[in-house]
């Protein structure tokens, strides 16, 4: 779908992508981390022709832009992050021009449709300057997909968009989704990649740091939180308590414990203290979102072992069966 | 090659001048027609005859080709530097429109332009002085080229440019001068030396000529003379702007 290899973008002594090297799937929703001046949106600029590069190549449904610019555009559609409009049209009109800019003949049946699954039907004939902050930006998001492009770039689609109207947006990207469109898309709420992407990549100072399942990167790099109150105060956990990580507050009416790899489960901990009969007041759990692994990762959280997880296992398996034969002997 | 998009834009930057027909259409048309009536009946009344022909016939293609080089230009150039400023030059750059796609919307606009206001201009001096075109094909080349030519620099100003201020640069500083010392309102032939000699240098001279020859039938210039001219700007501004578009010349960072 899109192929991206090495790629460099200088701005004089800024080094704005510093080597990037990604491959986006068909059909997945990816999002594309990172914090202010990252390098999100000039990747995006340098696929979809808004930035010459410094080197480095990008493919786009298997053709080297270098070689052809221009064909691989019309199934591209993109959504900027900054707000454009011409004050000369209206809103119909302005999606009738996207048409026709990607070569499609003039379809009002797709543009009403585009205008109301985005709820500017009521606007269609409005001039664009006429409309509020979230609903220019909803006819970004219209004109990047009136020509039904199979890839999309979303640079920060719901900044400024309000709670009910952003829900309403995931929705439609997910059903675009199901109708088999590649979806890219940056943001500044975490909850909103949280939600989407099937993969995120994170970016910092131009170079991408990792990219893996979400659900995998939470899973790797995410915690469980435990905070147990007690009725009343405790002089001191019992040993296998503490030795197992959980922590007691000073004032000795709290414990907490964090879950990660191989350490017990949040499970295992509320089953020791039930045991050891203390006297529990309150229960409460919370598990680490993407927000919190974002931060880990840009802090410089190790990446994941570049063999993939079969092999492994593959590894683990041998390692026991060396564990028998050192047991045979 | 993308018809559809090409027609789209073409479309488009029409309807854009439209849209506003009291800025783009009718204020040229009125400070033509001032011209018309100011140096026509004012002057026409001394001067008489330029070389048999009625001095308010006389300056008629020259006004013309004012409103025609003007407008072109000014919409070009107005309308590129407008995409850039409000920031819709990134829908064209990530739409699929080369170069050939782009210059062709952006210069057949400007040339719709130039060529409305070249029309309504000569309408309204008709109306003073009555119809007269000698020679139609050559008159219909020099429209068509002239336009082009205009319409090309200022889609190369357009791309140039960054702030307002240099939009008008070229139509101040270069244009205006050249126009009105190009034998618009006397025939460059009546000048004493050096400024006979000097005015030779003016490449607007030999445009306005060739009109001249087109509409009125004669000229002091070769006709060919100013078609070779216009010629030769037309290519090369031509290899410039598409050099340009091909590279992201100010429109790509």
């Amino acid at each position: 779908m899109l192929e991206v290899r090495d790629l460099v973008k200088r701005f004089g002594a800024l080094t704005a992508l510093d080597g990037v090297t990604l491959d986006i799937r068909a059909g997945e929703i990816f999002a594309l981390l990172g914090p202010n001046g990252a390098g999100k949106t000039t990747l995006i600029g340098a696929v979809c022709g808004l930035i010459r590069k410094t080197s480095g190549t990008v493919k786009l449904f298997g053709i080297d832009l270098d070689q052809d610019p221009v064909s691989p555009k019309y199934q591209v559609g993109l959504v900027p992050q900054e707000i454009n409009f011409d004050p000369f049209f209206t809103v119909s009109e302005s999606l009738f021009i996207q048409l026709g800019y990607y070569g499609k003949r003039r379809d009002p049946a797709r543009v009403t449709e585009v205008l109301r699954a985005l709820s500017l039907d009521e606007k269609a004939s409005s001039p664009t300057r006429a409309l509020s902050g979230g609903m220019k930006r909803r006819l970004l998001i219209a004109k990047a997909l009136v020509h039904a492009p199979r890839l999309v770039f979303l640079d920060e689609p719901t900044a400024g968009v309000d709670v009910e109207l952003r829900r309403d947006l995931w929705s439609y990207v997910r059903k675009l989704q199901t109708g088999g469109t590649t979806i890219i898309l940056t943001t500044h709420y975490l909850e909103e990649a949280e939600e989407l992407a099937d993969r995120v990549g994170i970016i910092n100072d131009g170079k991408l740091l990792l990219v893996e399942e979400k659900s995998a990167l939470i899973r790797r790099l995410g915690e469980k939180k435990l905070e147990v109150r007690f009725k009343q105060k405790i002089e001191g956990l019992p040993e296998h308590l503490w030795s197992a990580g959980a922590v007691l507050s000073a004032d000795g009416c709290r414990l907490s414990y964090v879950e990660r790899k191989g350490r017990p489960s949040v499970g295992e901990i509320l089953r020791l203290i039930y045991a050891a009969h203390l006297p529990v007041e309150d229960v409460e759990t919370r598990r680490s979102r993407l927000e919190d692994v974002l931060l880990l990762v840009l802090r410089g959280a190790p990446k994941p072992e570049p063999a993939s997880v079969p092999a492994r296992e593959e590894t683990l398996r041998g390692d026991e069966l060396l564990g028998l034969a050192v047991r045979d002997k | 090659m993308n018809v559809i998009g090409t027609k789209t834009l073409l479309s488009k930057e029409v309807r854009r001048f439209l849209r506003v027909p009291g800025q783009t259409v009718l204020s040229p048309l009125i400070s033509t027609s001032l011209y018309f009536v100011v140096f026509g009946y004012s002057l026409g009344g001394r001067v008489q005859e330029v070389g048999a022909i009625p001095y308010i016939i006389f300056i008629v293609p020259g006004l013309v080709f004012m409103g025609m080089a003007n407008n072109s230009f000014l919409n070009t150039s107005s309308s590129l530097f407008i995409t850039k400023l409000q920031g819709t030059v990134v829908d064209l750059l990530a739409a699929p429109l080369g170069p050939t796609e782009l210059l062709l919307g952006f210069i057949g606009g400007g040339m719709v332009r130039g060529l409305v206001v070249g029309l309504l201009t000569w309408a309204v001096a008709a109306a003073f002085t009555g119809f007269r075109l000698a020679h139609v094909l050559p008159t219909l080349g020099f429209v068509i080229i002239v336009t082009y030519v205009f319409s090309m620099l200022g889609f190369l100003t357009g791309l140039w440019a960054e702030k307002f201020e240099q939009i008008n640069f070229f139509p101040i500083f270069v244009m205006l001068p050249l126009t009105f010392l190009g034998g618009v309102f006397y025939s460059v032939e009546a000048l004493p030396e050096p400024w006979h000699s000097i005015s030779l240098f003016n490449p607007m001279v030999y445009m306005v000529e060739g009109l001249r020859y087109g509409m009125l039938g004669s000229s002091s210039l070769s006709p060919a003379l100013g078609a070779s001219i216009l010629g030769v700007v037309a290519v090369v501004a031509t290899a410039f702007a598409y050099a340009a578009l091909r590279s992201g010349y100010k429109l790509r960072v």
